[in-house]
C-alpha cells in the first residue's frame, strides 16, 4: 500500500477522533473546520517521523492535540459558542432534543477546565487506561491519576455553583 | 454531571459520529496541500501587515533624516525610528517561535509549557507595545510634520491653545486606553502563568 493511501485509511479510521478533539479545543464553526484541516495537515507532514514505536492511535492523539493547544488564534473576548446540535450529530434528522441537551452540559463542563485538564478529560472520555494517557501527556500514571481525581472535584465543584 | 454520566454521554455521542463518517480520500489530500490552509494563522497575518506598514514608516524616516535638522525632531525621529522596528519584530520573533514547536517530537505536557511560556511572553511585549504605540503616536507627529510638509512643529505653532486643550485630552485618553489595555491582557497573562507554575510543579 501506498503511503497516501495508508495515509488516507488511518485518517478516515479516526476521523472522529480527530472531530471530538476540534469541538472541544475551538468555540466556533469556522475555526472548527480551520483545526480539522491542521490536525491533518500536520499529521502528513509528522508521518514519515512515525517509526511505530508507540500505538498509531498515540501518536496521532499526541500530534492532534499538540496542535490544537498551538494553533494561533485571535483571542476573542466573547467567542461564539458551538453550536453543540449542529456540530456532535452532523445530521440534522437523527436529532434528538434531550441527549443534545444533555451533550450541551457535558461540553460546558468540559469547556470550564484549563487546557491540561481538558486534555486529561478528553483522553479519559476516550476510554483511555492511565499508562496510555501519561505516554501521550507525558505525565507519569500516578500524577494522571491525581490530576483526574482533582478534575473530578471540580466537576462537582462546578456542579454545585449551578 | 458525574464523571460516569459523562463517559456514558462521551460513548453514546461517539457512536453517532463514527456512522457519520463522510470524509473521502481526495478530501483528505486536500487538506495535507499548504495551499488550502489560507484561512489559517489569522494572527499571523494582521502582526505581518503591521510590521510592512512599520518598517515602511521606518524606511521613509531613514531616508529623511536629514531633514530633521534639530535636536527636538531629531530626537522624535530617532525614538520612532527605534519604536518602528522593535515592535514589528518582537511580534514576529514570538509567531516564528510559537511555529517553531515541535509538534510531531512533543508530548501534551511539554508543547503546553513551551506554548504558555511563549504566550505569556507574547501577551507582556504586546501590551507593552500598545503604551510603546501610544507614545509613538506624539513622537511621530513633529517627524511626519517635518518631514512631509517641511514644517516644524513646535517653532511655527504660534497660540498655546491647541497644546493646553490637547495634553488634558491626552491624559484622559491614556487613562482609559491603559484600563483598557490590562483588562485585556491580564487575565491572559496570569491564567498562563498559572499553567507554567502547574506544569513546573508536575512530573
Amino acid at each position: 500500500m501506498g503511503k497516501e493511501q495508508e495515509f488516507t485509511r488511518i485518517i478516515k479510521d479516526h476521523e472522529g477522533v480527530i472531530f471530538k478533539i476540534t469541538t472541544i479545543y475551538t468555540n466556533n464553526h469556522e475555526d472548527q473546520k480551520d483545526l480539522y484541516q491542521e490536525i491533518v495537515y500536520q499529521l502528513w507532514k509528522a508521518y514519515d517521523s512515525f517509526k511505530g514505536d508507540s500505538k498509531i492511535s498515540t501518536w496521532m492523539y499526541r500530534v492532534a492535540l499538540n496542535t490544537a493547544i498551538t494553533r494561533l488564534k485571535k483571542e476573542k473576548r466573547k467567542e461564539n459558542q458551538i453550536g453543540i446540535d449542529k456540530i456532535i450529530t452532523r445530521e440534522i434528522e437523527q436529532y434528538d432534543t434531550e441527549f443534545e441537551e444533555r451533550l450541551k452540559v457535558l461540553y460546558a463542563h468540559i469547556h470550564g477546565l484549563n487546557e491540561l485538564e481538558k486534555g486529561l478529560m478528553l483522553l479519559l472520555l476516550e476510554g483511555k487506561k492511565y499508562e496510555e494517557i501519561a505516554v501521550i501527556t507525558g505525565l507519569s500514571p500516578s500524577n494522571v491519576g491525581t490530576r483526574i481525581s482533582r478534575i473530578k472535584q471540580k466537576l462537582k465543584t462546578q456542579i454545585v455553583k449551578k | 454531571m458525574e464523571l460516569e454520566e459523562m463517559q456514558t454521554i462521551w460513548s453514546q455521542m461517539s457512536d453517532q459520529i463514527e456512522k457519520q463518517k463522510k470524509l473521502t480520500d481526495k478530501m483528505i489530500m486536500m487538506m495535507t496541500q499548504e495551499k488550502y490552509r489560507k484561512k489559517l494563522n489569522r494572527i499571523a497575518y494582521p502582526e505581518m501587515a503591521g510590521a510592512v506598514i512599520c518598517f515602511g514608516a521606518a524606511i521613509l524616516i531613514v531616508i529623511n533624516l536629514d531633514k530633521l535638522d534639530n535636536w527636538y525632531t531629531l530626537v522624535s525621529g530617532v525614538l520612532s525610528l527605534a519604536t518602528l522596528i522593535v515592535l514589528p519584530v518582537l511580534s514576529l520573533r514570538f509567531i516564528n517561535r510559537m511555529r517553531k514547536i515541535n509538534i510531531a517530537a512533543n508530548n501534551y505536557k511539554e508543547t503546553l509549557l513551551e506554548y504558555a511560556k511563549i504566550k505569556k511572553q507574547f501577551q507582556s511585549a504586546t501590551k507593552a507595545g500598545y503604551y510603546l504605540g501610544f507614545i509613538l503616536m506624539f513622537v511621530i507627529l513633529p517627524v511626519t510634520t517635518k518631514i512631509l510638509n517641511g514644517k516644524d512643529l513646535f517653532a511655527e505653532t504660534h497660540s498655546i491653545w491647541p497644546i493646553i486643550i490637547a495634553i488634558p485630552v491626552a491624559i484622559v485618553f491614556f487613562v482609559v486606553f491603559s484600563r483598557w489595555v490590562y483588562r485585556s491582557y491580564n487575565n491572559n497573562i496570569n491564567s498562563a502563568e498559572s499553567l507554567i507554575k502547574e506544569l513546573e510543579e508536575t512530573n
